[in-house]
């Protein structure tokens, strides 16, 4: 297979096969979500002892829960017994302890057994080692993460590090005390694309100008097609006619109080890989969690949070909520309308990025590095 | 009389499992009393003694019915016969069972398995 030669204005993407094969996702899945800090709720999605989440993490279904001394728990949501899925709905509560519907093997919530037909004829029976199996949980920012690794990499180095290394320094997102802010909306957003196009549509702002005409009345600097993560400590910055990061220019609400001076009428978006966009402005933060579902399925849960007391209030976050939704639905359109072209003929060899996209290689470099690692199990190279 | 366990091992809002033969559940119930029952759940083969203790009611944690720990009656369904009750004794800061005369009532499964 020779190289593709190419104009020096461009280089290449990944070929098209990585978009729809099946295999690639699974290593994607097993390499990828499976290894990596993966973010699942936010804290008040499991609001009391007993509240829970099911998430699908790779190919995994994670069952989340606060336990009775109100830590998070999360669980490989597979029975002990026979593999009965404990359950099956999104989101619920139960009242002290997880049974599984089939022969009623009970689970309290820090996932021991604790009951089962006839098990005290079976003293044998380890209620640990027979427990549901726990995954690593931290929580950070007000939401929680899960590992399915054995030995998850560092937090710090992993999730943390990347909101300082964007913003330019530790205190910047600590001025948004996201932790103490309230979700005020929550848009779930089924998309029909690969997980990877909804990244690289968040990385580039080459397609702003033409997509976004909300986004770019409010952050002009965008129409020039510099995306915000490509710089250190930037924040694009609010047109000058702009009172607020809304959908009209209007004045939105209640400014985030300990954000600086410098971080007023800014824009910042941090990519945590390799799931999760986090987008900061004086008023709200909008945070973003992808869930894989299959090489051309991907669920969007977006978060809209605010201070508590604008929730509380009852004030109007439609044009606050609006813009970024508008966002949203036109990025994920792209991206849905490039997924069908990514079985062609005419992309096996993969697209171009051309010199404002050339980030994104580094994103692609980084995914096939990922496949590798691992077993030696056949290399996926860069075509 | 049988020696159930220490009293300072049995703290108020806990269980002790008796392993005789049927098991027996001492409670020790969060107002300070102390109750003695079958251990074992007339609806299904369960431990009552890992089920959920309130107030003077013991949940059996398999399929929730409440059952009174006074009388041993089952205040919700699916349990519809009563648990067999024991004195408890202390004596010398022991706790020690005086277990009932009557014939207990095993769930289906443990019936006739003597056989």
């Amino acid at each position: 297979m020779t190289a593709r030669s190419l104009p020096p204005s461009v280089i290449a993407t990944l070929p098209g096969g990585h978009y729809t094969d099946e295999n690639i996702f699974a290593l994607e899945q097993a390499r990828v979500f499976e290894t990596m800090w993966f973010c699942v709720a936010h804290a008040s999605d499991l609001g009391k002892p007993g509240a829970f989440r099911t998430v699908q993490v790779g190919r995994e279904s994670v069952l989340v829960t606060r336990a009775r001394d109100g830590s998070i728990r999360a669980f490989l949501n597979v029975c002990r017994h026979r593999g009965a899925r404990i359950r099956t709905e999104e989101s619920g509560e139960v009242k002290r302890s997880f049974q599984c519907p089939y022969h009623a093997w009970t689970y309290d919530l820090d996932g021991r057994l604790i009951a089962a037909p006839n098990l005290t004829k079976m003293p044998d029976i380890d209620r640990v080692e027979y427990g549901l199996i726990n995954v690593h949980v931290r929580e950070w920012i007000g939401y929680v993460w899960v590992c399915l690794a054995d030995e998850p990499p560092s937090f710090e180095a992993d999730v943390i590090a990347e909101a300082t290394h964007r913003l330019g320094d530790e205190r910047s997102i600590e001025n948004y005390d996201i932790a103490g802010l309230r979700v005020g909306r929550r848009i779930v957003y089924d998309v029909k694309a690969n997980w990877k196009l909804i990244v690289e549509n968040f990385m580039e702002c080459y397609h702003c100008a033409t997509i976004h005409p909300e986004l770019t009345e409010v952050l002009p600097e965008f129409a020039d097609g510099y995306a915000a993560q490509s710089f250190v400590g930037h924040g694009a910055e609010f047109g000058e006619e702009i009172r607020g990061f809304t959908v009209d220019g209007s004045e939105g609400v209640d400014r985030i109080p300990g954000i600086a001076e410098d971080q007023d009428r800014r824009y910042y978006a941090i990519t945590i890989k390799p799931q999760v966009f986090v987008n900061l402005v004086p008023d709200h933060v909008i945070l973003h969690r992808m869930f894989p579902l299959a090489a051309d399925r991907t669920i969007v849960e977006c978060d809209w949070l605010f201070v508590g007391d604008v929730v509380d209030a009852g004030r109007d976050l439609g044009p606050s909520v609006e813009l970024f939704h508008r966002v949203n639905a036109q990025d994920f359109e792209a991206c849905e309308r490039c997924q069908p072209a990514m079985n062609s003929r005419a992309y096996a060899k993969g697209g171009v990025l051309v010199p404002s996209e050339h980030h994104i290689g580094a994103f692609h470099d980084w995914v096939l590095d990922r496949l590798g690692a691992g077993s030696g199990q056949g290399q996926v190279k860069r075509l | 009389m049988i020696p159930a366990c220490p009293l300072a091992a049995l703290p108020p809002g806990e269980a002790h499992r008796l392993d005789v033969d049927p098991p027996i559940a001492v409670f020790h119930t969060e107002d300070g009393e102390l109750y003695a029952v079958d251990d074992t759940c007339t609806h299904q083969d369960a431990s009552l003694s890992d089920g959920w203790l309130e107030g003077c009611e013991i949940e059996c944690p398999l399929h929730s019915s409440s059952f009174d720990l006074r009388t041993g009656r089952p205040n919700s369904p699916p349990a519809k016969l009563p648990l067999r009750t024991h004195r408890v004794v202390v004596e010398d800061d022991t706790v020690y069972v005086i277990p009932s005369c009557e014939p207990s009532n095993p769930p289906p499964g443990l019936r006739a398995s003597t056989a």
